[in-house]
């Protein structure tokens, strides 16, 4: 579940991006695409940037993403289709960016990028490890864990964005988790299973 | 009028005396009944392009693939026939006859006539000569169960296909000038 | 513990912003973006000069690579026929130098008989 604080609860609408807005932009409505682009860019540009460990990378493919919604907008139904829509471009996008690519050169990920504001008792170091641990997961495992934690997909909607059987996507989660947990210094932590599978 | 006459009889000789001309190319026959009973037939007809072709495809740096270049070097053709039975007189020596007389036809010299009674195997090899170099190979061996014939069109370097031995497992005959019909060995 | 992990999880995902200076350029360029619109039926409509350009520079690779797949399998039907070639031009050596190889043991076998028990030659 989303999380208190200044988060965004990503599985409506951003605020202040209303169907009627949307019916404006699908018209050719300038103002109301700026507006679109205003209220999904940092969703998609999170994906891509964790996706691709690159400023770089990331800044190019979010404006593909939005130049190649541009061309079809008037194929989006609704905001919950714009949604799926934005999230399984940029992931498969991504995905096969990573994968055309031998090695992709990580430039550091900004400090100020990396720490969060840790307002809800979140440790920042902990947080700045995970984003690297993450970058070190196979491009397909990477994507499964950030449209559940940065989306907050439940697994079958992660299945069809990805185009991928649900026993993958679990498969993927329970192992990436492992991984997570192996890799991370607490020796108080207990293992247990992830109920949200 | 008589040097009229003799033009024109020199102008309708001269197709024949083209003909005459040594052709060391065989006309083999396709053996399609003797094939039907054969279990094993090879069938090769390499012409010139084909040979150019396969020598590309030779590695000058194999043993043997060296061997086989330096053999193709100014050959025209190389055609093979042969035929393998599962039991004793499948074929008969009248079937192999029409190759056998062409090579009693001018040009053609019997380098080796074999006859084994002990294997029961005949092998005959014919060399074709002109200007004093090897122009077509002819060899005919006859088996109890198997038949072969081998034509070699071209100027066949019989040095080179004496040191084959060892590639192939060619004996070392010692192969003179193609005059002497009794071929001595060299052990 | 898990619950801790996937919390901090979310912590650490939460959505960052681009750079101010990038969102400004990206809303520029994508609502500039106007002939690539496409029309009520969404088809993706172009210009007519876009139109002929693609056009021709389908074409054109098109009748390249039909060009270059010809070529391909040319090249490869050729290299499967020398190989073919090869193949026959040892079988045939090999067959000529066995035949070779009958006659000489013929000949050693004659050559260590007595006189009498030759055969004429």
């Amino acid at each position: 579940m989303p999380f208190a604080g200044n988060s965004l609860t990503l599985n409506e609408a951003p605020p202040g991006f209303s169907d009627e807005q949307l019916a404006k932009a699908r018209a050719g409505d300038t103002a109301a695409l700026a507006s679109l682009i205003q209220a999904h860019q940092r969703s998609v540009y999170s994906l891509a940037l964790r996706l691709l460990g690159s400023r770089e990378l990331a800044e190019d493919l979010t404006q593909e993403v939005f130049m190649q919604l541009n061309g079809n907008l008037k194929s989006i139904a609704s905001n919950t289709h714009l949604l799926f829509w934005l999230r399984k471009v940029t992931s498969n996008r991504a995905i096969d960016q990573l994968r055309r690519r031998s090695r992709i050169e990580m430039t550091p990920l900004d400090n100020e990028i990396l720490f969060t504001s840790g307002a809800d008792g979140s440790d920042p170091l902990l947080q700045r490890h995970l984003q690297q641990l993450l970058l070190e997961l196979s491009p397909p495992a990477r994507a499964v864990l950030l449209l559940r934690y940065q989306e907050d997909l439940d697994p079958v909607d992660i299945a069809q964005t990805l185009e991928m059987p649900i026993n993958t996507v679990k498969s993927h989660l329970k192992r990436s988790l492992e991984i997570l947990r192996q890799r991370t210094p607490d020796p108080e932590r207990s293992r247990c299973e992830d109920k949200s599978i | 009028m008589r040097n009229h006459i003799l033009r024109i009889f020199f102008a309708l000789m001269a197709p024949t005396l083209v003909w005459a001309a040594p052709n060391p190319r065989l006309a083999l026959p396709e053996f399609s009944a003797l094939a039907q009973k054969a279990t094993e037939s090879v069938t090769i007809t390499l012409d010139a392009a084909l040979l150019t072709m396969a020598g590309r495809f030779l590695n000058g740096n194999d043993p043997q693939d060296a061997a086989t270049k330096e053999i193709l070097k100014g050959l025209q053709g190389i055609y093979v026939r042969s035929y393998t039975f599962d039991k004793d007189a499948a074929y008969q020596q009248s079937d192999i006859d029409a190759v056998r007389n062409q090579l009693s036809a001018p040009g053609w010299n019997r380098l080796v006539e074999t006859r084994s009674r002990k294997s029961q195997a005949n092998v005959d090899i014919y060399i074709m000569v002109a200007n004093n170099q090897a122009t077509g190979l002819a060899l005919i061996a006859s088996e109890p169960r198997q038949f072969t014939i081998v034509n070699i069109v071209g100027a066949i370097d019989l040095d080179k296909l004496h040191k084959l031995e060892g590639q192939f497992g060619v004996p070392k005959l010692d192969i003179d000038a193609p005059k002497a019909p009794t071929p001595s060995i060299k052990k | 513990m898990s619950e801790d992990l996937e919390s901090q999880l979310r912590a650490a995902l939460t959505p960052v912003a681009p750079r101010a200076e990038f969102t400004q350029r990206l809303i520029a360029r994508v609502t500039a973006d106007k002939g690539t619109e496409p029309n009520a039926r969404g088809i993706r409509r172009r210009s007519p000069r876009a139109t002929a350009w693609w056009l021709s520079a389908s074409m054109a690779a098109s009748l390249l690579i039909a060009v270059g797949v010809q070529h391909y399998r040319q090249e490869r039907r050729e290299a499967e026929r020398g190989l073919e070639a090869r193949r026959e031009v040892i079988e045939a050596l090999r067959m000529t130098s066995q035949k070779l190889n009958l006659a000489y043991e013929v000949i050693k076998d004659q050559s260590s008989l007595p006189a009498e028990d030759k055969p004429g030659v």
